[in-house]
């Protein structure tokens, strides 16, 4: 009779242990991270690559980032690329983009996207991409001195890098930044950096001072050590993920996370570009500042 | 225009020498040119008909559901089927084409380079048993990696068509119908 109290709350102790366990376990893979600077004014978006699996760690992300929304109220997603991996039927554009992204779609967060090698041209004409029917285009952000030039890097034909010439050098926006699916650096093994594409787009970004490039195709997320005071970064890992696939000895990565899902924040507040790289569970994998380049006026 | 020119040669010279290692593609003989020749009015010929059927479509909008997008295509497909019913493998990949298509495929991935770049197109690239021209471009097969060496290589061709990989099946897809216009078995070695 005597120790039936003590059973009984040590039952109630051990109920009460596993609910906090339980809920702390619910809460904190799911915690929004702490935002970037988060200042009023400031271009808020967010860069999402290889996604389009219709599979849960693609649902968790974009969980994810509607939980990261609600703090950093992020204006633009911008897609590097393949975002219907498999079958591209009307219904697959439901299950591996409305639906998993619905709460940002149905804030207004607008998704402008590029073609990725698995993508079907036709995905220019879908609305919610915002090509307007174009394979590449260039759009002004909607704030800060911002330009994002969307390019089609599975066909880089002549007419598309003249349009780029001329785009890049008819920019007077502070912010150049390039959005493209084949990574000019990259330390994956699987596909690496695009040699052929770099000698075709690199000096362009040199010259019209390009800031920084968002790609993806590798199936992780790397940042890459300056090139030529150009930033880049690869941001492949949206849904599809190529565990283990950063070559440890490269030289060229800055920050390299390869073992789970990620998507890649980012806020422009004048000269300053501030970045988060976040996972599925909300850890924050990479962050730091990039300066944007400005044009040598030197004689 | 002839800047133009000059930035086009540029960019084709740059696709064409392909990563660091890969193997350049090799030179064409003059019977090899002249099955390009041919190859390109065939070519010509089908984007012909596609424009002309296209045309006869109510436009595609700029900003269009997924099935609008989708109907679109099955439409287009559908006309294309028609006016093609007789159309037979080979008939743009001619023998001496789809000869030089191996032969080129061949010295590109046998290179220094060639394993990751097979690797590279075989990747969630499963193939099917069974194709045939004018059927849809099957569903359950993730649209190939199409290497920048592979493209510089092979001739040209306009938007509306392009060439994918099917398993080991090099294919002429029309791009906004979604169908098969012609392909070739066992291009890579």
């Amino acid at each position: 009779m005597t120790c039936f109290p003590s059973v009984r709350r040590i039952r109630l102790i051990l109920v009460a242990a596993f609910l906090i366990a339980f809920a702390q376990a619910q809460e904190s893979p799911t915690a929004p991270p702490v935002p970037l600077p988060n200042a009023k004014g400031s271009l808020k978006f967010v860069v999402l690559g290889d996604f389009g699996t219709g599979k849960q760690p693609q649902y968790d992300l974009a969980a994810q980032m509607t939980r990261f929304h609600e703090g950093f109220k992020f204006d633009v997603v911008i897609l590097v690329g393949d975002n219907l991996l498999g079958a591209e039927r009307a219904a697959d554009f439901k299950r591996k983009f409305e639906d998993p992204y619905k709460p940002l779609l149905d804030d207004g967060v607008k998704f402008y996207g590029t073609l990725g090698n698995h993508d079907a041209r036709e995905q220019r004409n879908y609305k919610l991409f915002n090509m307007d029917g174009k394979l590449y285009y260039s759009f002004k952000a909607p704030n800060e001195k911002v330009r994002f030039f969307m390019l089609d890097s599975t066909y880089p034909v002549p007419e598309q890098i003249e349009w780029l010439e001329g785009a890049l050098k008819d920019s007077n926006d502070a912010w150049k930044i390039a959005v493209f699916h084949h990574p000019l650096y990259s330390s994956g093994g699987r596909h690496g950096s695009d040699l052929t594409l770099r000698g075709v787009l690199e000096p362009l970004f040199i010259r019209y001072d390009v800031s920084v490039a968002f790609s993806g195709h590798d199936h992780f997320y790397e940042r890459i050590k300056p090139q030529h005071g150009i930033v880049y970064f690869v941001a492949g890992s949206g849904g599809q993920l190529a565990a283990g696939d950063i070559d440890p000895r490269s030289p060229l990565t800055a920050k390299g996370f390869d073992t789970q899902q990620a998507f890649l924040a980012v806020e422009i507040a004048g000269d300053t570009m501030s970045f988060n790289a976040i996972t599925r569970d909300g850890t924050i994998v990479d962050s730091g500042t990039v300066k944007r380049r400005v044009p040598d006026t030197s004689p | 225009m002839r800047a133009r020119n000059l930035l086009g040669a540029l960019v084709l010279a740059a696709l064409s020498q392909g990563r660091a290692h890969a193997a350049a593609a090799p030179e064409r003989s003059a019977a090899e040119t002249q099955a390009v020749v041919a190859f390109q009015a065939r070519v010509a010929d089908y984007v012909a008909l596609h424009r002309k059927l296209e045309a006869g479509l109510p436009k595609l909008p700029k900003k269009a559901s997924p099935e609008q997008v989708d109907t679109n295509q099955r439409d287009l497909g559908l006309l294309i089927k028609n006016a093609r019913s007789d159309a037979k493998r080979g008939q743009l990949f001619a023998p001496d084409m789809e000869a030089l298509i191996k032969r080129t495929l061949a010295a590109i991935v046998t290179g220094p380079d060639g394993k990751i770049m097979k690797a590279s197109i075989m990747d969630e690239n499963p193939g099917v048993p069974a194709l045939s021209v004018n059927d849809r471009y099957p569903d359950s097969v993730p649209l190939s990696t199409m290497p920048p060496e592979v493209l510089a290589a092979l001739p040209r061709l306009e938007e509306d068509i392009e060439y994918r990989f099917i398993g080991e099946r090099l294919v002429l897809m029309d791009a906004h119908a979604h169908i098969i216009i012609d392909f070739t078995d066992d291009v890579l070695p």
